[in-house]
């Protein structure tokens, strides 16, 4: 400072010298305690215009290239202030307008039509960063050596502190920019955390909404989720809903993206459909790169635009959503699994207490059985009721369907039997009334295939009713074969039809008596092909000279052997009768 | 084991919300379970004092965000009042200031309702 007050050393006027340092002395003293820009810009302009007799002041900061702000003004509107001007480059000199030839320096007009007549270029560090415009009364053409040197000295005080402040403004700007990164890693952490141990999907999609909501300033949205191999809407709040689907272009998004930038060929009609409604984002939810789902946004409460930086935590929350909401599906599943085993596990229950654990005497005859329940349970039954000395029921049936359904009913099939038989009424009779019972008591498409029959031991005689059951099988000891196929419709289809015929049929010393369920004669292989009904009447014709247990063992070994890495998937029955 | 707390005063037809402790994306339905009751009865005029909540995370903004449109259609607001700075900073952070009335007082929030009056 002391080499510019050698400078202007006129002797006649040492009392303005000495004013005018107090003044730069003073100007320096009040902006370099400060760091704030505005505080500093005003003192600057109110400085500048005190000492040039001007009324207007203006300055700007350059932004962008070329782009400069309007940080603040003196006597001219104020609406001015954060707007943004295109110029040009700014020569490093003091600027009298009137003086500059406009085909030069176009962008000069905005600042003639304002009345400012002079423009001082702002610079640090030999750097224009912006400049300065006012308009004193008395100089039009030019500043005297005295003036042009303080205007440089109280532009070079100014320029150090303005270095200052617009540092510390970046600073505030990183700083804060650093603290919502912060604070939107703590979202994704916390969220990510919760959803975890969240276990019910609504849950789930509420803290989705609430989180995306709270994070980003909006409260228009909608989200789509796959359910059962469908899109569906799953939550929503919007102004206004249309009807097309929208949801099956949802696999093709792959990134999130502003509804404005929607331009390709498959993307257009959604564009217009999105915007419709108000939405300006969609954000793609994957799985394992898959899309399964979709988050769309509307407008920020504060019209803000969507930032790159939304557009990429949105697409991280909803990710973290869509992974535990695969979780809580998983878990599901695992739970419906178990409840269905066990509810099996009750059902071979049931039907293990409803088969006979032994089988009733029968004089002059050797009878075997078993039942080879599957995986799934199916509702196979077996019966052998000894009625007098020489009186045995046989029965065998199939109930439609599998597990507890098709278990409760071959229990009711059995307390009917078991009820009904010792009323002494006809086979046909019998059969009628089971059928009337089953019907009263079972829901529609489920029914009975239902073998049945009374065996007189004295009179050789066997008295049956076959109700659609898979024909039971008569080999006599020279090898000639005989179905019993009489009888009528399947049992619980539909009440007081036409009676059940019954058949009567002459055992012989050495004839061999099969009856069996379905599961025996459509027993798959692992080529899918049937165990069939000529095989096994073939094997039992190859065997009948066996004993009933030995005739029984060669059809489940021989089963076994054809389905063979196979799983079983019906159960299976047998019951052998050797006369 | 949830250390977030939701009080109700009534004064003057006004409903303050005392808010205490953490209100996060755990203890947000919480927050929901009470602006449900209070918009059941009818009741627009909320002041949501959180002098003694020490966070709040997004998905505890998400709450207001949710019910702030059918309070003020309602012509009620919901004003927040007595924030930490910890806890404004968020507030702050998210845009919220200018969405929401937040004042330093709970008494000033009262105020700006029954000057409404």
């Amino acid at each position: 400072m002391s080499g510019i007050s050698k400078k202007i050393n006129p002797p006649s006027s040492k009392a303005e010298n000495a004013f005018e340092l107090t003044s730069l002395f003073e100007f320096s003293t009040v902006v370099n305690a400060s760091l704030d820009l505005k505080f500093i810009f005003n003192h600057f302009l109110l400085t500048l215009m005190g000492k040039f007799l001007s009324l207007k002041g203006i300055v700007l900061l350059e932004r962008r290239t070329n782009v400069f702000m309007i940080e603040n003004v003196k006597g001219l509107s104020t609406e001015l202030i954060n707007l943004e001007w295109k110029l040009g480059k700014i020569p490093n000199r003091i600027i009298f307008i009137k003086a500059e030839k406009k085909s030069r320096f176009p962008w000069l007009k905005y600042f003639q039509e304002l009345g400012v007549t002079v423009l001082i270029p702002l610079s640090t560090r030999n750097r224009i960063v912006g400049v300065v415009g006012f308009a004193p009364l008395k100089h039009d053409k030019k500043f005297s050596e005295k003036e042009t040197l303080y205007i440089k000295s109280i532009f070079n005080i100014a320029a150090v502190s303005i270095e200052k402040g617009l540092f510390i403004q970046e600073l505030g700007t990183v700083n804060r920019q650093l603290d919502r990164k912060i604070q939107e890693l703590n979202t994704l952490f916390e969220v990510g955390k919760e959803f975890n141990t969240v276990m019910q999907r609504e849950r789930l999609i509420k803290l989705l909404i609430f989180s995306v909501m709270g994070q980003i300033g909006v409260n228009r949205y909608f989200l789509c989720l796959e359910e059962d191999g469908d899109m569906r809407v799953v939550a929503e709040k919007l102004d206004r809903r249309n009807r097309e689907d929208v949801c099956r272009y949802i696999p093709y998004l792959t990134k999130p993206k502003l509804v404005s930038d929607l331009n390709n060929k498959n993307e257009k009609p959604w564009r217009l459909w999105m915007e419709e409604i108000g939405i300006e984002v969609v954000i793609p939810l994957q799985l394992q790169q898959q899309t399964r789902g979709l988050l769309a946004l509307g407008e920020k409460l504060n019209k803000d635009n969507y930032t790159e930086k939304d557009l990429e935590f949105l697409s991280s929350l909803g990710n973290l959503a869509m992974i535990s909401l695969d979780n809580i599906r998983l878990f599901n599943d695992a739970i419906e699994k178990q409840r269905m085993e066990d509810e099996l596990l009750i059902a071979r229950e049931i039907q293990k207490g409803l088969l006979p654990s032994t089988l009733p005497k029968i004089p002059s005859m050797d009878i075997s059985a078993v039942n080879i329940s599957s995986k799934q349970v199916g509702g196979d039954y077996y019966d052998v009721i000894q009625l007098s000395s020489h009186h045995f029921v046989i029965a065998i049936g199939d109930v439609s369907g599998k597990g507890t359904p098709a278990s409760l009913l071959m229990a009711s099939l059995q307390a009917t039997i078991r009820a009904l038989v010792p009323l002494g009424l006809s086979l046909s009779e019998l059969t009628k009334r089971v059928n009337d019972l089953i019907c009263d008591n079972t829901t529609s498409g489920r029914f009975i295939t239902f073998f049945w029959g009374i065996i007189d031991t004295e009179s050789m005689k066997l008295n049956y009713v076959n109700a659609g059951h898979n024909p039971p099988v008569l080999v006599h000891s020279d090898g000639s074969m005989e179905l019993l196929e009489k009888g009528g419709i399947i049992l619980g289809i539909m009440k007081d039809v036409s009676p059940y015929v019954e058949g009567i049929i002459s055992l012989h010393k050495d004839d061999a008596l099969v009856l069996f369920t379905d599961g025996v004669s459509e027993s798959m292989n692992c080529d899918n092909i049937e165990f069939s009904d000529e095989k096994l009447r073939s094997l039992i014709i190859q065997n009948r000279k066996n004993s009933a247990n030995e005739i029984m063992n060669s059809i489940v070994d021989s089963i076994k052997k054809h389905a063979v890495d196979t799983s079983q998937s019906d159960d299976i029955t047998l019951l052998v009768i050797k006369a | 084991m949830s250390n977030f707390k939701v009080g109700i005063r009534e004064n003057q037809n006004i409903h303050i919300v005392d808010l205490k402790g953490y209100l996060d994306a755990h203890t947000a339905p919480e927050l929901e379970v009470v602006f449900q009751s209070l918009l059941e009865k009818k009741n627009y005029n909320i002041v949501v004092n959180c002098s003694d909540l020490n966070y709040i995370s997004s998905a505890g903004l998400g709450v207001f965000m949710a019910y702030i449109e059918d309070v003020r259609k309602n012509r009620g607001d919901i004003k927040l009042s007595n924030m930490s700075p910890k806890v404004y900073n968020v507030f702050d952070l998210l845009g919220f200031p200018l969405l929401y009335d937040i004042t330093s007082d709970e008494a000033d929030a009262i105020k700006k309702f029954c000057d409404k009056k």
